[in-house]
């Protein structure tokens, strides 16, 4: 089994290479993929929250920032196993255009290796998509964007074969950015469907 | 800031403070000579020591802005020791004065106003006691009951506006008077709670909360206190707004990913969908008479306003310029809709004629969105970033007497209350 996941990783690690390059905003995200397989199978289940020696991924305290554990789980483990298993590449967001809910390429590559996580070494988690949008759009109307690209990801992953009833969503528009600047770079990071593991009931 | 704001502009005195005006308006406005108050009761000593500093700031200040912006009043400047006489009103051209006395009673402040005309008749006598927390208020209702007694209509002094302030560090739903003042929290949830909106009797408000952890329709009393959740069972539950005739609120539902226009009754009950597109559709607003709802679709490809009957038929656009429309609401005359409209990569507010088609912008620094309109349809309240960072200001409808309301943290998403008093 693991040998199989490690070529499955691998797989899947020269196909974000391949294409990945096209969209900008998913750079920082493929580096975990490509971290050797022997970190990934030696690291816990739930990890205490792991030293990173990549200085690309996100401040831990915007991450803390950003998820909202339900109450009935023991917040500090829920966030340090998000946040590790988001550095690992286990489960990648998928990234939007302007005002748009479509799934491209990118988006596309990002969930299928969420999926095969979540089938696998992640099944015993479900999973809240957040949908996110820029500022550059209006207040009420990208909650309702937000929303479909939610709903969006989760179409998706429920086709990839994860069970629809693992899987809510939750629309925070413009609410809650990733990146608080006001450049390409940060909105890019800012339209988003962000998977947030929550423990099974 | 706050603090700072409300001692620059109050120690300025009623001269100082104008009100822009058009041609027109100037030709109609009386003019009223407002001397500060007397300390004292009329024709006796004074009981105990006033401070007249906090009855500048807390009374005398606000009652002279709103009589500068009231748009049918403009301050007569007397000069300084001069006894208020029918011949000193003459000179200056003003047609009343406006007598004030106040003095303190106990724990309570006691205001009286006389307005007397050229003839020496008196128009207006009202007393009114109140703790100094309250002067501001008392400044409005008299200022509210002299516009009364010139104009037979009620101003919008009294008016309250609504919106979503973080700056207690989550969004939280807060209230102030129409000037600004009385910056006050309304909700408590400790999560992010935004749009509120008021109901006709100015009572309640309906607004967006996160409390669930996934956004839900509350109801809450304009003094605090319990908050009811309406129930739609479907997601989103965004943009809620009550009906102006009846017990309906109008809202964003989303039945996977496919946000929709839908009523409910305010008990949770009677759900209904009006908008049944396979696009985005958010931003319901009742129109005045609660005939028709204005709202936002993207079924041309970009976020555009449009208008239906409020059983959902009849839909027509009505937004024609700017790739993002959003945030229409209707002016109490029913027949013209501000909006939110990208221009230029920014946004400004655009005043739409719904029946001659005309629309135009109203232009401002910084981008600047979800206007709503003040009881009487003269004023125009909403967020701009131009200072940096979201805050609430007030203009009139063509962009005249800006002003900043909020200063603390960041806030938006106004709404003014329907009723005037």
């Amino acid at each position: 089994m693991k040998k199989m996941s490690k070529i499955a990783v691998a797989g899947l690690a020269a196909l974000a290479i391949l294409v990945l390059p096209a969209c900008k905003t998913n750079r920082k995200k493929i580096d975990p993929v490509v971290t050797p397989p022997v970190q990934e199978t030696t690291a816990p289940e739930v990890a205490a929250p792991p030293v990173s020696t990549d200085t690309e991924v996100q401040e831990p305290d915007d991450f803390v920032r950003e998820t909202t554990p339900p109450e009935d789980v023991r917040p500090t483990e829920i966030e340090a196993l998000n946040r590790w298993a988001q550095e690992r590449g286990h489960v990648r967001d998928a990234y939007f255009t302007y005002d748009e809910a479509t799934l491209d390429g990118a988006a596309q590559d990002a969930l299928q290796s969420s999926a095969t996580w979540l089938k696998g070494e992640g099944s015993g988690y479900n999973v809240l998509l957040e949908g996110h949008c820029d500022e550059r759009g209006t207040e009420q109307y990208n909650l309702a964007l937000g929303d479909r690209r939610a709903n969006t990801a989760k179409d998706y992953l429920v086709t990839l074969g994860i069970n629809s009833g693992r899987i809510r969503t939750v629309s925070y528009g413009e609410e809650r950015p990733f990146d608080e600047g006001h450049d390409d770079s940060a909105w890019a990071k800012n339209r988003r469907a962000h998977i947030v593991l929550v423990q099974a009931r | 800031m706050t603090i700072a704001f409300l001692v620059v502009t109050a120690t300025a005195t009623a001269q100082d403070i104008t009100s822009t005006m058009s041609a027109d308006q100037a030709a109609q406005v009386v003019r009223i000579a407002v001397p500060f108050p007397e300390l004292r009761p009329i024709g006796a000593a004074a009981t105990a020591p006033v401070n007249s500093e906090e009855v500048r700031q807390g009374f005398f200040g606000p009652l002279t802005r709103d009589i500068a912006y009231s748009g049918i009043m403009a301050i007569a400047p007397v000069p300084p020791s001069v006894p208020v006489t029918s011949e000193l009103l003459k000179s200056i051209q003003a047609q009343f004065h406006l007598q004030l006395n106040v003095w303190t009673e106990g724990q309570e402040y006691v205001v009286e106003a006389w307005l007397v005309d050229q003839s020496g008749a008196a128009q207006l006598k009202k007393r009114y006691r109140a703790p100094a927390t309250a002067l501001s208020r008392t400044a409005h209702m008299l200022a509210n009951e002299i516009v009364k007694t010139l104009n037979g209509r009620p101003s919008v002094f009294l008016s309250q506006i609504a919106y979503a302030s973080n700056r207690s560090g989550n969004w939280e739903i807060w209230l102030m008077d129409w000037d600004g003042a009385n910056q006050r929290k309304i909700t408590n949830h400790g999560v992010l709670s935004i749009l509120p909106s008021w109901s006709p009797d100015n009572e309640r408000m309906v607004y967006t909360s996160f409390a669930r952890g996934t956004s839900d329709m509350y109801i809450i009393s304009r003094r605090g206190g319990e908050r009811t959740r309406v129930n739609s069972r479907l997601s989103l539950n965004t943009s809620a707004t009550f009906s102006p005739v009846s017990n309906d609120i109008a809202f964003v539902g989303s039945v996977s990913g496919n946000p929709d226009i839908y009523l409910i009754k305010d008990d949770s009950s009677n759900v209904r969908r009006l908008t049944t597109t396979g696009s985005i559709e958010s931003t319901p607003e009742w129109s005045p008479t609660g005939r028709q709802i204005s709202f936002t679709s993207g079924r041309s490809g970009t976020p555009q306003i449009y208008v239906m009957d409020a059983e959902g038929t009849n839909v027509r656009r009505i937004s024609h310029d700017g790739t993002w429309n959003d945030d229409a609401t209707w002016a109490p005359d029913g027949e013209r809709v501000a909006y939110t409209s990208r221009v230029n990569g920014r946004f400004q507010i655009r005043i739409a004629n719904l029946i001659t088609g005309e629309s135009r912008i109203v232009a401002g620094e910084g981008s600047n969105e979800q206007p709503t309109w003040s009881p009487d349809g003269q004023w125009i309240a909403f967020q701009s970033n131009r200072n940096g960072r979201w805050q609430v200001y007030r203009m009139r409808t063509d962009g005249r007497d800006l002003l900043q309301l909020t200063f603390e943290g960041e806030n938006k998403g106004p709404d003014w209350s329907k009723k005037p008093e």
